[in-house]
């Protein structure tokens, strides 16, 4: 019954719709990925749960997790002809920023875009230097991009009020008054992007880590970004739409259940400045950020083991002790390492391991529905990369295609929609009992504003649910002691993800992995060098 | 149908009975009669319009005609079988049907023209248009047979209205080929008809024996009617007339859609043009001017002819042809996206009358590619590049214009190697026409701009881009007999800009992530259309 109920809520506006829309007939597609099945294994169990294993192997460094993290702390410890291997769960690698090529086009199934990093995303930096997309760097010591990747123009356009406008921002048909108040806002934002605090840091910064422990900056955190928009005076309907679509866009969450300064620091957290990103700062690839996935595990010469669930982790004097099972066959398995790196949701981790205090910063996560719409159309020489819908329950979609040439008919369209409502668990649900069909129409309900004939020019649609897609930063998200990065589980074994910065940022993934690599220089008796972060 | 007779009743007696106006009433009938002459008439000129429309969108004029009079016959039926619903207030329905007409029919073709060019549903809205227009003419028809009933007996009155109809759709069909297209073109025939339909009604609304309130409402209607038709007319204005009636004044003897575009080309006696989405690329009376313009001064400027030459876009073998002249070049590589066009140039004899069959000579090599994917892929080094693209219109095309597709083109040049770039009007668009200058030279390229008169197009620009070592040139290549247009002193008027369309501050330079050419050239082309 609460499923039900909450299954309507889930599906909002869009419902109603979907049942009107002609249902998706002569439209293939599935379901697919985060096996949740196969992970809700471990529940009930709390670490070191380790079955009669059937085989045995042995390596360096053992990383659970095929995610940015874990493939970041692969990353960092490539090159020295140690034998790094990686257990993922899912068939393949890259979490939630994982992708496919099964289409026309490459197409992702999460993370979509980098912005530029900042100067202090180090190894975002390093990354994108070695992959050649980060050219040189300019008399200032600022970063050039290959301009090819930036999102190409036009980067965005937002159906407002039954038409197409350029921009997120449609200011010929705002009120004079919401156009007023964007103004007030871009212009308090701006602010906040130079404001530092008392440590001269940054009030917002990636990594998060490295912002400002100014109280004034921390009190932030103890209010929602919605109370700070009623405390400013921010009420216009657009206004409040637009934050409402940021905080989607980056937690998953609405303004109600996200802290103030996660809230801004989607706004004020992005420093770099320079002729060429005055357009798009934004770094696309067909694949989204599944490109920087591949770039990075080709870097690491790791070997990859999918399809492996990793149920317990314990360390055994001078080695690490894996229990694996394989997901398809429920076979057991033990892996001994020298090292190992946990790089999974907090909320699994603490199954696996038996953490100290305060490492494992289990955090509520968002729910999410990615579809990906294989669709033939009209070549549309001014389509943009990411369409928005006023008011939609969804986020809109991006296309596929737009950073290639010349422009084609038949591309994939990714389609986002974030649950965002205080209740996860009962999105949670509704969103995994519901039916392939029920879903499919639920897209189509949503864009059916603008594309009512979408049904029609689309022959596929495949859907992931992600149950725990990201963490979601609600008041109080800092802890009592922000930003101290402990990743240190024990003496060989440590942790990496966006939990511990609590923000799903592809820069913070990587710099999680990185540093939880450098920590195992000590047990893996390795000079390092200077730290990549 | 008792019902219709009462109302044709008080007609007739208000007729017999004598009123103050009793002038006006004796011209009714004529006033009728005229009704279905003009009916007629402006009928079949709108499905005339309509079938040379869809024969141009859609191509196949054959079949695009005979949809259109099949369709608009059917309709016409219909018309005729929903007249019998009508049983009250013939005269008023009567004239409100004409008035329907009038708007249907003088919009039909600026409407389906705009929802061609906005890559709308044509065909629907082509055959609505059709269905509707054959409707109203099939509904006035049995209306007005009943509005006679009594004046004549019936064979008379069938005899002569069906006569009136079947001569003014001759009228119709003699007009509109002989005068109305090539006089008026297709815009503006539609408005016409359409006000001609609109004022048929409106002096009805005057001779009519209508109730004072009604013939008010009416008079209103028709002069709405008027005034928007006149408001079109008027919005569509001199550019727009004058490009229509070259684009359909002329026949169309070869059409093709590509993925990317639809081919047409017309042909009269004086000319053959070729348009893609319904801009023109060249008119064969002048092309050489642009053509000569385009490629001899680049070559001029190299010193030495070239050996190697790289040809973007141009698919029509216009340049080819002129590249041709020069025997020391060895090979010319043409890198265009449309294998309709290529193919058009090479294999088919309209286009290989034009280019002299160019693209058929062996030292020409067609790559049907994307242009910055090309260059990104080449290893390959060239003495010449020539950058013929249609202009920066849209954000697709616009790739085109960007410094990192000039960066990608210089890497592709060799060490004295340049390349000449088709860059808009400087006199049309001249920010824009600066514009591009300012983004080829942040590529790291010298330039010197030039510009042609070509008739068809303008004052039109392009601009050499090369080295350090690049000058202005002062003496061609090759012997100028051969060229239509160019010679010494020619040439050297190129490089001489009027200061209406010298270089202006604040020009922008492009990149791929903000495009800045694509609304400033669609502002500045815009304002001149307006
Ligand atoms: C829909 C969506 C859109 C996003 N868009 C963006 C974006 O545009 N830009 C951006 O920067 N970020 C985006 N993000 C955030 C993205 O989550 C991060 O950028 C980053 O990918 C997080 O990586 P991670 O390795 O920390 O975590 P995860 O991606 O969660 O990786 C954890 C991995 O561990 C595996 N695993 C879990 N349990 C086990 C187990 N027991 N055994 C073995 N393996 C296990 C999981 O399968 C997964 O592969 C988006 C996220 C989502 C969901």
């Amino acid at each position: 019954m609460s499923s039900r109920r909450a299954f309507l809520q889930l599906v909002g506006g869009s419902f109603v719709l979907g049942q009107l829309a002609p249902p998706p007939r002569n439209i293939a597609g599935a379901r697919l990925g985060a096996s949740h099945e196969v992970g809700h294994r471990l529940l009930g169990s709390t670490g070191s749960a380790v079955g009669a294993p059937d085989e045995d192997e042995r390596c360096d460094v053992a990383i659970v997790g095929g995610g940015v993290s874990g493939l970041s702390a692969a990353w960092r410890l490539g090159g020295r002809g140690l034998d790094v291997r990686v257990y993922e769960l899912e068939p393949f690698v890259g979490g939630t920023s994982s992708s496919s090529d099964d289409g026309v086009v490459p197409h992702p199934w999460g993370a979509h875009y980098l912005p530029a990093p900042n100067l202090e995303a180090r190894p975002a930096l390093r990354l994108l230097e070695s992959m050649g997309v980060l050219l040189g760097w300019d008399a200032a010591g600022r970063p050039r991009f290959d301009p090819r990747v930036l999102c190409h123009a036009p980067e965005e356009r937002l159906f407002y009020r039954g038409a197409w406008h350029p921009g997120l921002a449609p200011r010929e048909a705002l009120e004079e008054e919401e156009l007023a108040e964007l103004g007030r806002f871009s212009d308090e934002v701006d602010a906040l992007l130079e404001r530092r605090g008392s440590d001269g840091r940054y009030y917002f910064q990636i990594p998060v880590a490295l912002s400002s422990r100014d109280p004034e900056a921390l009190a932030l955190d103890r209010k929602t970004m919605a109370a700070w928009l009623d405390e400013r005076g921010y009420v216009t309907p657009f206004l409040r739409w637009y934050v409402r679509y940021a905080t989607l866009d980056d937690f998953g969450a609405d303004p109600e259940d996200v802290s103030a300064w996660a809230g801004l620091h989607y706004f004020a957290s992005r420093k770099l400045k320079t002729p060429e990103l005055e357009a798009s700062r934004y770094l696309v690839w067909p694949e989204g950020n599944g490109r920087l996935v591949r770039e990075l595990g080709e870097r690491s010469g790791a070997s990859f083991r999918t399809g492996t669930l990793c149920r317990g982790v314990r360390e055994e004097g001078r080695e690490v002790e894996l229990a694996l099972e394989d997901a398809a066959t429920g076979r057991a398995r033990r892996v001994r390492a020298r090292a190992a790196v946990l790089a999974v949701p907090a909320f699994v981790a603490r199954r696996l391991v038996e953490a100290p205090e305060g490492v494992l910063p289990v955090r509520e996560s968002s729910p999410w529905l990615v579809a990906n719409l294989h669709v033939h159309r009209d070549i549309d020489p001014n389509h943009p990369w990411d369409s928005v819908l006023f008011g939609a329950a969804g986020l809109g979609y991006v296309d596929a295609s737009h950073q290639l040439t010349p422009p084609r008919r038949d591309t994939v369209l990714t389609y986002f929609r974030a649950y965002g409502d205080a209740d996860v668990r009962a999105s949670r649900i509704a969103l995994r009992d519901a039916s392939w069909e029920s879903l499919a129409r639920s897209v189509f309900g949503d864009l059916a504003p603008a594309h009512p004939e979408l049904v029609h020019a689309t022959s596929r649609v495949d859907l992931v649910v992600w149950g725990h897609a990201m963490p979601r930063p609600r008041v109080g998200f800092l802890g009592a002691r922000p930003f101290e990065e402990r990743s240190q589980l024990g003496e060989r074994t440590s942790y990496a993800h966006v939990d511990v910065a609590g923000l799903a940022l592809f820069e913070e993934a990587q710099r999680s992995g990185v540093r939880a690599a450098e920590a195992l220089a000590a047990p893996l008796g390795l000079e390092l060098g200077e730290s990549w972060c | 149908m008792v019902q219709g007779k009462r109302e044709v009743c008080h007609l007739r007696s208000s007729v017999i009975f004598g009123s103050p106006m009793a002038v006006a009433e004796r011209l009714v009938s004529p006033a009728l009669y005229v009704s279905v002459f003009v009916i007629a008439t402006s009928g079949l000129v709108y499905q005339l319009l309509s079938g040379t429309l869809a024969s141009y969108v859609l191509g196949d004029s054959v079949a695009q005609f005979s949809f259109v009079i099949g369709l608009y016959l059917f309709a016409m039926g219909i018309g005729s079988w929903l007249s019998k619903f009508i049983e009250r207030d013939l005269l008023v329905r009567f004239i409100e049907i004409e008035l329907g007409l009038a708007i249907a029919g003088g919009l039909s073709a600026p409407l389906l023209f705009k929802i061609y060019a906005a890559a709308g549903a044509f065909k629907v809205a082509l055959y609505g248009m059709v269905a509707i227009i054959g409707t109203l003419v099939g509904l006035e028809i049995p209306l007005l047979i009943r509005l006679l009933e009594f004046s004549l007996r019936l064979k008379d009155l069938v005899a002569r209205v069906l006569t009136l109809d079947y001569v003014g759709a001759l009228v119709g069909s003699v007009l509109f080929p002989s005068i109305l297209l090539p006089k008026l073109g297709i815009h503006l025939t539609s408005v016409a008809f359409g006000m001609l339909n609109a004022s048929v009604a409106l002096i009805g609304t005057m001779l009519f024996p209508l109730p004072p309130g009604t013939a008010l409402r009416l008079r209103l209607s028709c002069f709405a009617a008027l005034g928007s038709l006149l408001f079109v007319g008027l919005a569509l204005g001199d550019v727009v007339r004058a490009s229509e009636q070259s684009y359909f004044g002329s026949p169309i003897v070869y059409t093709a859609q590509s993925p990317y575009q639809r081919v047409v080309m017309t042909r009269s006696a004086r000319t053959t043009r070729l348009f893609l989405n319904g801009n023109l690329q060249f008119s064969s009376d002048d092309e050489h001017r642009y053509h000569e313009a385009l490629v001899h001064p680049a070559v001029a400027a190299l010193g030495a002819p070239p050996r190697r030459v790289l040809v973007l876009g141009g698919g029509d073998g216009l340049a080819v042809r002129e590249l041709l002249r020069y025997p020391e070049i060895e090979r010319i590589t043409l890198v265009d996206l449309d294998q309709a066009v290529t193919d058009l140039f090479r294999d088919h004899e309209l286009g290989r009358e034009l280019n002299g069959g160019s693209l058929a000579d062996p030292r020409v090599e067609i790559h049907n590619a994307d242009a910055f994917l090309f260059l990104e892929a080449s290893k390959e080094s060239f003495d010449l590049a020539v950058v013929d693209f249609p202009d920066p219109g849209n954000y697709a095309v616009g790739k085109l214009y960007t410094d990192s597709f000039y960066l990608l083109l210089r890497e592709r040049l060799g060490v004295r190697g340049l390349a000449v770039v088709q860059a808009t009007s400087p006199a049309f668009a001249r920010n824009t026409y600066w514009s591009i200058i300012a983004t080829i030279e942040s590529a790291g390229f010298r330039t010197v701009p030039y510009h042609a008169y070509v008739p068809s197009f303008g004052d039109w620009g392009f601009v050499l881009a090369g080295g350090p070592g690049l000058l202005q040139p002062t003496k061609l290549a090759l012997s100028t007999e051969a060229l239509r247009f160019l010679d010494e002193a020619t040439l050297a008027q190129l490089f001489v800009f009027p200061k209406d369309s010298a270089r202006p501050e604040g020009t922008v330079i492009s990149r791929l992530n903000d495009q800045k050419l694509v609304p400033l050239y669609t502002t500045e082309w815009g304002d001149w259309a307006r």
